[in-house]
């Protein structure tokens, strides 16, 4: 059984479709969900979590129709969302330990997990003071306690670094990356940064206006491509991509690369040929990877169009 | 605990544990969501300063049961000046100050600090919410308009020589106590509710609460000096204060002295519980329209 399961759904707002016939089946790990702003991710995870309620379509989440059991599957759930949504007038050990008896937790064993999901977050003794103190970085573990606090089967967190410096960045996603491995727990992260998701994601979500663009594990995203780039050092570079044109390769020169693109000829041996011919330094060569970054360019301008023709 | 072996590279690294006890569902969500408000209309589990105003307010309004039971404990003669039926009147102000600071924490804050989201996620339905808030703060309100008429009763029983014969000659007025201090609890908390919960700005609805409450009736009283007949009548009704002392009246069976606005309109006092009823009914409406429609 997937984890979450979505057919046909819809959400149209007065003046702009946010998701558009959206289907996706997602089956459990860590799953990244990319898109840029206004794609639909924000609308996707709330329709997910009885905030927003779609127009048309059906959602299944852990096997329980989400859109007609809410409470019953939103006690599995935890959330983490993208604003400030602490009272910073109380301590962090109340509200979390309060978080939990909202999510069905009985009053001692709420208090008990409340202690260790803090301290798992890295939250000690400043636990007990307000949260008005707190740091961003303080804060956002106190977010990311509540949403565990429950111990849920799936946690949906919007855009978890979000106002952190680097170091509180990687902290963060490694607590997530763990949450998700160690602790068994699905995990569905909204992020602007492809570079976040790369590190932590096993799955990856992609949505452009409202559309699933592309879904599937990581992997598949970053496939070799078919150009090899060469870093090479030495007086006689030109001549080098002279000699590689004349053999009848595509070759365009980047900053410091030559790019060779290679189909289904395997021209290594006459690159090494070449580089020792002209007594040059090999300094690097690979097959170049897609980037996730290069999902997102060429769609950008229909992405705009169809932003305007809905308004 | 082998845990403590562990390398202590990574601080977090303290072994997670799966819960597997029972789940209790929304019912749990909403008593906790009840429990928690209602301490914080008190400022439990909060800086001290937060519980300077609401705990004051309440020995504030338990004020003139003490005065009334210090009469009585030292009066030879039995001297009754406050008594249920008219106790409402001295705490009026008291109960404007409560609504104003109590209202906007318990419904403006999750607003204020988008809190709301949280719980509307969760095993909650957005109407299970607006339930638990209103009788958390009905039921602070009952710390000023019962418990001191609670006191009194009872302290008056036992400042008398004879608690029996008290008992007997006034077992009537335990069930009025009680249900006019339910009534005015649930009738001033749906008014200060619809306000608080519209905007997440705690200044603005308290501001409002104070000139719904206190405002209508300073204008009635100008009314009442001016205007006869059905105009004043129904201003009286429509007038929080004016429509809770008429319902007090009608529950103790007391009457009205005629220099009061109430007096002044000729109004049957029964006429004003409906109006409560009515007044309740639609300002608990708005105030469910409200979190059933706010975007989160």
């Amino acid at each position: 059984m997937p984890l979450l399961e979505t057919h046909e759904l819809t959400k149209v707002y007065p003046t702009v479709t946010a998701l558009d016939h959206f289907s996706v089946t997602v089956e459990g790990g860590i799953t990244g969900v990319v898109g840029s702003n206004g794609a639909g991710k924000s609308t996707f995870l709330k329709i997910l979590l009885g905030l927003v309620t779609p127009t048309s379509g059906e959602v299944q989440l852990l096997g329980y129709d989400a859109l007609r059991q809410g409470p019953e599957v939103h006690q599995f759930i935890g959330y983490m969302p993208e604003h400030d949504c602490l009272p910073l007038d109380v301590s962090a050990t109340e509200f979390v330990s309060h978080m939990a008896q909202v999510n069905g937790l009985p009053r001692a064993a709420a208090r008990e997990r409340t202690a260790e999901t803090l301290r798992h977050v890295g939250l000690f003794e400043e636990r007990y003071r307000e949260m008005k103190g707190y740091s961003t970085g303080m804060k956002q573990r106190v977010k990311l306690a509540q949403a565990l606090v429950h111990d849920p089967r799936l946690m949906l967190l919007d855009e978890p670094t979000n106002g952190l410096d680097p170091a509180g960045r990687d902290e963060m996603l490694d607590l997530v990356r763990r949450t998700g491995k160690e602790f068994g727990i699905a995990v569905m992260m909204s992020s602007h940064l492809l570079s976040e998701i790369e590190r932590v994601c096993d799955y990856l979500v992609v949505i452009e206006g409202g559309r699933l663009m592309q879904a599937g594990p990581l992997g598949s995203f970053t496939e070799r491509t078919q150009v090899l780039a060469i870093e090479v050092d030495g007086e006689r570079t030109g001549e080098f991509v002279a000699r590689l044109r004349g053999a009848g390769l595509q070759v365009v020169e980047e900053d410091h690369s030559v790019l060779v693109g290679i189909g289904e000829s395997r021209p290594y041996d006459f690159i090494r040929d070449a580089v020792v011919d002209l007594d040059l330094a090999l300094v690097r060569i690979e097959q170049r990877r897609q980037s996730l970054e290069d999902l997102f360019r060429p769609t950008h301008n229909d992405e705009e169009e169809r932003h305007v023709a809905a308004v | 605990m082998s845990q403590r072996s562990e390398p202590a590279g990574n601080i977090y690294d303290l072994g997670y544990r799966h819960y597997d006890g029972v789940r209790l569902g929304r019912q749990q969500a909403f008593f906790s969501l009840y429990r928690y408000s209602l301490r914080g209309a008190f400022g439990l589990g909060r800086r001290a300063t937060s519980k300077i105003i609401p705990i004051g307010v309440v020995l504030l309004a338990a004020a003139p049961t003490f005065a009334q039971l210090a009469i009585a404990a030292i009066s030879p003669i039995n001297a009754t000046v406050i008594s249920p039926a008219n106790y409402f009147d001295f705490v009026q102000v008291t109960l404007a100050i409560f609504f104003a600071a109590v209202a906007p924490e318990l419904f403006a804050r999750d607003q204020r600090m988008r809190t709301l989201p949280l719980y509307f996620a969760r095993g909650l339905r957005r109407n299970d919410y607006t339930i638990a808030k209103l009788a958390a703060l009905a039921t602070a309100l009952m710390f000023i308009t019962l418990l001191p008429q609670l006191v009194l009763f009872f302290g008056n029983g036992l400042a008398g020589s004879d608690l029996a014969g008290y008992a007997q000659d006034h077992w009537m007025e335990l069930p009025q106590v009680v249900a006019s201090g339910v009534i005015v609890a649930v009738f001033f908390a749906c008014i200060s509710a619809a306000i608080g919960s519209q905007t997440p700005r705690r200044m603005y609805s308290t501001v409002a609460i104070i000139a719904v409450l206190i405002l209508t009736s300073v204008v009635a009283a100008v009314i009442a000096e001016t205007v006869r007949g059905l105009t004043l009548k129904i201003v009286v009704l429509l007038v929080p204060f004016e429509a809770a002392t008429g319902t007090i009246r009608w529950i103790f069976n007391a009457g009205v002295q005629s220099d009061t606005n109430l007096g002044k309109s000729g109004l049957e006092v029964w006429i004003c519980f409906p109006a409560v009823v009515v007044v309740s009914a639609i300002t608990g409406w708005l105030t469910f329209r409200r979190f059933a429609r706010v975007d989160v």
